[in-house]
């Protein structure tokens, strides 16, 4: 029933946000080759100061072309579409998940609906986070065909590995929104603190010496490229044991605000 | 033997150090149409809420139909339908799927009961409930209360928004579900509605019930002040004093003595009409609150 309900409210927004996340996947991926002859004319970027715009540069001009586009495809697909786009459709589906009911004064009815907290929860959770993971997957892998137009490869193992490390990312984000409107009373609190939270942790990857301590280290572009150039492993990717294991340390933060979640639900008085 | 529907016993409430609940002690038996009558802010609100498990009490014991609704709300609003003194209804839906939202989590509905209703209320079920008007959107909700099959309903300020025609159907529905055996209880600020609808009343104040003595003092009162009409030009009788004056004229007054042995001695012609006997709710009403309210009293 809650299920139900949760998916023909996020419906209409999850179509926008995949045919967002396909309409700035395939002109970047179609335009490479003007893209890889243009870069590698420019010099722009030579002297630059930012050191992770140097290594990005350096990676999509690699004199292999394959190589360079590879990189090309983890700055665009995963680096700024999920960083961005994925982000902000995360904290947008996050956001009226809780507070909305609280704001049309249906909190009180939902929560007198013979059904658990945990089962509301969960209820609600799950077709929010499918409608937003499962776009990155079917764009990413669409990937893979407008590759073939320009006569180039995308690795699928590869791109499914990113799909799963981008979708733990946005679970994040999803799961510290979905917190924030159990706690908050209305959505626009809600957006303002997890935006607040998200421009924050930007300006500290912008700023070179805080860089290691942003959530964005752990989705950015020397995550990304290595991993679709097949030098980081699955293992790597979920075990903290054989790697940095970050996907795993982000569902694991992911299941610590879903925790969280349930036991301010299970608190929460109308 | 009968197990009663509502057993609290010794109920306590507190938020941010404010008592909402105060030793509150009830019983309502199964089958029972219980009103619960009280000025804003004085408890009737938390104590539906705390039967069904939305809030927590602080100390005491509850019983709703066996179960222990802070142990297990699921198990207590599966055989309880519960109406929210301020519920709104989504927006984005129809009617009808509001409708079918509502009841779908309950595995009985009574679909008579259901169309009677949704026929009676004249609810455009296809149409958004974004276009519907305050009183529609009350409808709604009442209806998606009612219609599941229960044992117990709790119905948090039922008449609110709805006009005076729907209210008395809403009655003869109570009524009809009361005949049944459901047990139904209410607040309610239409206090001649609850009057004439509930099998008892019991009386909020400061989170706490009023004592029986307290009602019946009051009440005893309330019997000595008879409200009369005059003839024109006739002066008030001695032995009584006018209490008010209400906008028909008539008087309600206190009388030394029995009002009945007043009347007697009243000379022929000074009184038009007289109501003496049982007090109606308003004015009792009235007599135990306004008066506390007024002097600030507990």
């Amino acid at each position: 029933m809650i299920a139900g309900k949760t998916w023909r409210e996020v419906r209409w927004m999850a179509l926008a946000y995949l045919v967002i996340l396909e309409a700035l996947c395939v002109p970047v991926l179609l335009l490479w080759p003007d893209i890889y002859e243009d870069l590698q004319r420019s010099t722009l970027f030579k002297n630059l100061g930012i050191d992770f715009a140097k290594r990005i540069l350096q990676g999509v001009t690699d004199k292999d072309e394959q190589i360079a586009y590879t990189n090309w495809a983890a700055v665009m697909l995963f680096f700024r579409s999920t960083n961005l786009v994925c982000v902000a459709a995360a904290v947008l589906f996050g956001t009226g998940l809780f507070a909305r009911e609280r704001e049309n004064q249906t909190f009180e009815f939902l929560l007198s609906r013979p059904v658990g907290r945990g089962a509301i929860l969960w209820q609600k959770t799950w077709p929010t986070a499918l409608c937003l993971v499962l776009p990155i997957f079917l764009v990413n892998l669409s990937a893979i065909f407008w590759s073939r137009r320009i006569e180039l490869d995308l690795p699928l193992a590869e791109l499914l590995l990113g799909s799963a490390h981008a979708g733990a990312f946005v679970l994040f984000f999803l799961a510290a929104t979905t917190l924030l409107s159990v706690l908050l009373r209305t959505q626009a609190h809600v957006a303002a603190a997890i935006g607040a939270f998200a421009v924050l942790q930007i300006g500290v990857y912008l700023t070179q010496r805080l860089r290691p301590y942003s959530l964005f280290k752990l989705a950015d572009f020397e995550w990304y490229g290595p991993l679709l150039n097949g030098n980081v492993s699955a293992r790597q990717m979920f075990d903290p044991l054989h790697g940095p294991g970050y996907t795993t340390w982000l569902l694991l933060a992911a299941a610590a605000c879903y925790a969280l979640c349930l036991r301010a639900l299970r608190k929460a008085t109308p | 033997m009968n197990v009663p529907a509502i057993v609290c016993r010794g109920v306590g409430k507190s938020f941010g150090g404010t008592p909402v609940l105060r030793e509150l002690s009830l019983v309502v038996p199964t089958g029972e149409l219980l009103g619960l009558v009280g000025p804003n802010g004085a408890g009737k609100s938390t104590l539906l809420r705390t039967l069904v498990g939305l809030v927590g009490r602080d100390s005491g014991a509850v019983a709703v139909l066996g179960l222990d609704p802070g142990r297990d709300p699921v198990a207590v609003t599966r055989r309880a339908c519960y109406l929210p003194g301020e519920t709104g209804v989504y927006l984005q839906m129809t009617g009808a799927e509001f409708l079918a939202f509502a009841s779908g989590f309950h595995p009985r509905r009574d679909a008579a009961r259901e169309r009677r209703l949704a026929d009676a209320f004249e609810l455009p079920l296809r149409r958004k409930v974004r276009g519907y008007s305050a009183g529609m959107k009350q409808k709604l909700a009442l209806l998606a209360t009612l219609a599941p099959d229960v044992d117990l309903y709790l119905l948090d300020e039922p008449d609110r928004a709805l006009d005076a025609s729907v209210r008395l159907l809403l009655r003869d529905e109570l009524r009809a579900m009361k005949a049944l055996g459901k047990t139904i209880v209410l607040s309610s600020h239409h206090l001649s509605e609850v009057e004439t609808l509930a099998d008892r009343l019991v009386f909020f104040w400061q989170g706490a019930l009023l004592a029986d003595d307290e009602i019946a003092a009051a009440r005893a009162q309330l019997r000595r002040r008879p409200r009369v009409r005059l003839r024109p030009g006739a002066a008030l009788p001695a032995g009584a004093r006018e209490l008010r004056r209400e906008p028909d004229g008539t008087l309600v007054v206190e009388t030394d003595a029995d009002p009945m042995t007043w009347l007697r001695g009243v000379p022929d012609g000074a009184v038009e009409c007289a109501e003496i006997g049982v007090p109606r709710l308003d004015d009792l009403y009235d007599a135990l609150f306004a008066a506390k309210a007024r002097g600030g009293r507990t």
